[in-house]
């Protein structure tokens, strides 16, 4: 049966749908795939995925299952997914339920940070499943399509009506959507190693329902995991058990280029079920027993010896280090270098500065864990919290050698990951398959949070040098931006670097992240620079770096809204005003205005007439900034206490607005700007990794300090919903519109530029002294 | 050698084979597969793992299995029922723990992974001050020895409106 729908008049893109045979119980409408391009050739492509039963079932008890294999990472999605596809299909989202990340159960791979993406797949997913289920009610009520109402999964027309799962009782429906896209494979020729992370994409364009239409997106619908989380009933990725099971710890180089010279003895009477498995530099002792296990691990590595290695500058020598790195090209740029040179000579006046960051950390609470089974047949199964199971997979089979059909990866919650294993790497799942595939039992490898803070990728550190010029009236009319950064896509799993086993190879290199909100400054220069991991030589791959939530955009925006900042400040105009002036796009000048209005801004220029450097009373001041990224407008504005003397930097308040068009759940999106202001709050005043010349020595959360409730400023959301401008990323990016509004706001208090974050007591009283 | 020792959980006693150093939360997790608690830092800096003993928040991390006899462990596996009993129902009429249906209804958990230890130390707070303030709440999640309760979601103005939920249902 072909399906009358809008598909850009390719036939190759037509949905099918067919009845492959009747049962006298259940029945259920199945939806699944096709690769159109290769099938209309003859050769139809089994993809990996393609024995898997359905993207979506309909079925007669009139419940809806919806397999995605991208997953909740603690921002929300499980409550938007049900909400997108719920709205295309009329029902009601509790009667959804949503199997997530399982590679052997569902079909589409891809990030679970890309939820645009993901959402745009399921969004059209349900439509073409929407207008199979009108074709089958016109069918049996004997009505036309177009005379066809539905509501809350009933079809009514032509005075009589029916439900879904009236429609597939007693019958097997296949209906299949076309997709483009192949599986992740591990790929020297892609910048992170891997190929396929984005997953399948639905192509044609089925009619969706009109957003003026919505019934369920635009509502707050809770999220499903919710009551489970709060009751304990929730299976985690560390409660994985599995008969025979063994408890892994390992035991790590004393620096991240240390080599193994001995293994320190075990004590067989002291710990007589453990024993030590050791391949290369990865080195373990297992136990039937977990306690046993952490016992027995600290007594073998106390005794176990370790090359000396000192590959890196120490971290209080990092921007030198970056610095006195020789720079090829770079690796991305936009704009017109000799053009912009040319209108920075002519401007009035030039500011030039030079911001900074170190190191910082993912951090989750729940440091590292995995459970894998390798079995002698090459079958590996691995369970995991990784952001992206495909990905994953792809990583173990080449790390094991095993073809990747053999590969399952089993997803579970867990801590939230913001963005460490987006590509599906780092992680303990390597060490897991290593140490199962060594011993021949099922292992579970739990990491310390020391061990996680030394040995998860961080986001790396940068410098970005950035120039404007200013005319007459004070409008900017050129912009030259550097950055410079150490590579933050190496994904490669540590067991299998530790264990000198296959891996992928991410390219050093960097992008240019910033979407440009200035539409009037037409003169700029983005030039980006990435150079390898910190410390990476031919033995060791030194400070590994990977993406961190808002990735090079929170680098980025920070450098270019502090240089907005100091050009408003030079101008002698406020802040708000000054960018007013240099944008046209109504939504960015709306969210502006509506932010400015909540935070009962009053204009005036910046720093604060009574602004200090000194003194043991605190003072207060206020920043802005903005930010625009995938289609959503960001503003935050902070409100700052600095007390001179003692170099303390207190967040008072917060007010942060986001138009990301039409907002699918008011609520959740408000706990995921809160929540990211708090992470944002936590990065400019306190997040710092530290490291010597061989390790990182932050690697407790004494060492490395993230924001407490006590120092949580006031949180004030003010959001905009637009019915004519699709969605927008909402739920990630409200950390990076921190930092330069808490910069900003530190120079309207003090009269002094901070251009390096954290603002640490420490390093605000070195720069208040001058 | 390991020893076969009593220990109270939620309301029910077991006999588990375990040395007596090792921590609670091992116990508890992988003798008793209760999975509320759950393991963060491990040296008692965060709190994911708190259970009560005695009705008093400790980090199971930390606290030897020995520490534990003969005392009353509960975690948010046993909290509907020490609700119960406070209100002298039945568990069936008694429902959730208001501490956990505040959770519920604020919409606290991203992740979720802190919020055991954050629920734990909820209804440890109200236990003692059953109308706390704003200020009484931060202190309570920050101050309190051995550490703050850390969440790296950034769940905090979500937990302090929970609290004040709670609260106020508890007082009904």
């Amino acid at each position: 049966m072909l399906m009358k729908a809008d598909h850009s008049g390719d036939p190759s893109v037509m949905p099918t749908l067919t009845r492959r045979g009747f049962f006298k119980m259940g029945g259920a409408l199945m939806v699944s795939f096709t690769f159109p391009g290769l099938s209309a050739i003859g050769a139809e492509v089994q993809p990996e995925t393609s024995h898997l039963a359905s993207w979506l079932e309909i079925r007669h008890d009139n419940t809806i299952l919806v397999r995605t294999g991208r997953t909740e990472i603690g921002t929300g999605m499980s409550a938007y997914y049900a909400q997108v596809i719920a709205e295309e299909l009329s029902v009601q989202p509790e009667s959804i339920t949503l199997l997530m990340g399982d590679t052997d159960k569902t079909p589409d791979g891809g990030y679970s940070a890309g939820f645009l993406y993901g959402a745009a797949n399921l969004r059209k997913v349900g439509a073409y499943t929407y207008q199979a289920l009108l074709g089958l009610a016109a069918d049996k009520l004997r009505v036309p399509v177009s005379s066809l109402t539905v509501a809350d999964g009933v079809v009514s027309g032509g005075g009589k009506s029916i439900r879904y799962g009236e429609l597939v009782q007693d019958q097997q429906l296949d209906l299949k959507i076309p997709v483009s896209g192949a599986p992740p494979k591990v790929d020297p020729a892609e910048w992170n190693g891997l190929a396929g992370l984005d997953g399948l994409t639905v192509l044609g364009n089925p009619p969706t329902k009109p957003v003026n239409q919505y019934k369920v997106v635009g509502k707050s619908f809770p999220m499903p995991g919710i009551p489970a989380k709060v009751t304990g009933k929730t299976q985690w990725s560390c409660d994985v058990t599995l008969p025979g099971m063994l408890h892994a710890r390992m035991v790590r180089p004393t620096t991240l280029g240390s080599t193994l010279i001995t293994v320190g003895a075990l004590d067989k009477t002291r710990f007589p079920n453990a024993q030590v498995i050791t391949k290369q530099n990865l080195v373990a002792v297992l136990s039937p027993n977990e306690w046993e296990a952490v016992s027995a691990a600290r007594s073998v590595a106390s005794g176990t010896k370790w090359s000396e290695w000192s590959g890196l500058p120490g971290s209080e020598n990092l921007t030198q280090a970056l610095r006195d790195y020789k720079w090829g090209a770079p690796s991305g740029s936009n704009g017109n270098a000799a053009e912009v040179k040319a209108a920075l000579a002519h401007g009035a006046k030039t500011i030039s500065a030079t911001y900074e960051q170190p190191y910082i950390k993912h951090a989750p609470i729940g440091p590292f864990v995995a459970v894998a089974d390798v079995r002698t047949d090459g079958t590996a199964t691995v369970w995991t919290h990784s952001a992206n199971s495909q990905g994953l997979r792809a990583q173990i089979a080449n790390t094991l050698s095993t073809p990747i059909e053999k590969v399952v990866v089993r997803w579970l919650d867990h801590a939230g990951q913001f963005g460490r294993t987006t590509f599906g790497g780092d992680g303990a799942e390597g060490d897991a398959a290593i140490l199962s595939q060594l011993s021949g039992r099922p292992v579970r490898v739990q990491w310390t949070l020391q061990e996680d803070l030394a040995w998860s990728a961080s986001s790396p550190g940068w410098v970005e040098d950035i120039t404007c010029s200013l005319d007459d009236h004070g409008c900017v009319t050129a912009l030259r931006s550097a950055f410079y950064s150490s590579q933050s896509n190496d994904a490669r799993i540590v067991g299998a670097l530790l264990a000198g086993m296959p891996c992928s190879q991410p390219k050093p290199g960097y992008w240019i992240a910033t979407e440009w909100p200035y539409d009037k400054i037409q003169n700029r220069r983005e030039e980006v620079y990435g150079m390898p991991n910190l410390g990476a030589d031919a033995h060791t791959a030194g400070l590994r770096g990977l993406i961190m939530r808002t990735p090079g955009q929170r680098q980025q925006n920070f450098a270019l809204e502090s240089l907005i900042n100091e050009a408003a400040s030079c101008a002698g105009i406020d802040p708000i005003q000054f960018r007013l002036l240099h944008t046209t796009d109504q939504r960015l000048i709306d969210i502006i205005q509506a932010t400015a209005k909540a935070a009962a801004w009053e204009p005036r220029p910046s720093p604060h007439p009574g602004a200090r450097r000194t003194g043991t009373e605190p003072i207060t001041g206020r920043g802005v900034d903005i930010m625009v990224r995938q289609n959503s407008y960001w503003m935050g504005i902070a409100e700052v206490a600095v007390t001179p003397d003692t170099g303390a930097v207190q967040v008072t308040k917060f007010t942060i607005g986001v138009d990301c068009g039409k907002i699918i759940n008011p609520r959740q999106l408000e706990r995921c700007m809160k929540s990211g202001v708090v992470m944002g709050v936590s990065e400019a005043l306190k997040e710092e990794v530290t490291f010597d010349k061989g390790k990182i020595t932050s690697t407790s959360w004494s060492r490395y300090k993230i924001l407490t409730m006590a120092e949580m400023p006031e949180i004030k959301v003010v959001q905009i919903t637009r019915d004519d401008k699709g969605f927008g990323g909402g739920s990630e990016a409200a950390n990076a519109i921190c930092t330069p509004a808490v910069a900003a706001a530190f120079f309207d208090a003090t009269g002094v530029h901070a251009r390096r974050i954290p603002l640490t007591p420490a390093y605000v009283t070195t720069l208040l002294k001058g | 050698m390991a020893d076969e020792l009593a220990l109270s959980v939620n309301g029910a006693q077991h006999f588990v084979s375990a040395l007596p150093d090792t921590p609670l939360l091992y116990v508890l997790r992988n003798e008793l597969h209760l999975s509320g608690p759950r393991l963060g830092c491990g040296m008692a800096q965060c709190g994911a793992c708190a259970v009560l003993v005695d009705g008093q928040e400790v980090r199971s991390c930390i606290a030897p299995l020995s520490s534990a006899v003969g005392k009353q462990v509960t975690t948010i596996e046993g909290l509907a029922q020490v609700w119960a009993r406070k209100k002298g129902l039945s568990a069936s009429d008694a429902g959730l723990h208001p501490v956990q249906q505040a959770w519920i209804d604020e919409q606290v958990p991203q992740c979720g992974y802190c919020q055991s230890g954050m629920i734990i130390a909820a209804v440890e707070l109200l236990d003692k001050n059953p109308n706390p303030t704003v200020a009484q709440i931060k202190d309570a999640f920050t101050n309190k020895p051995p550490s703050p309760h850390l969440c790296r979601c950034g769940t905090y103005a979500a937990i302090i409106e929970a609290v004040q939920l709670a609260a106020k249902t508890m007082s009904v």
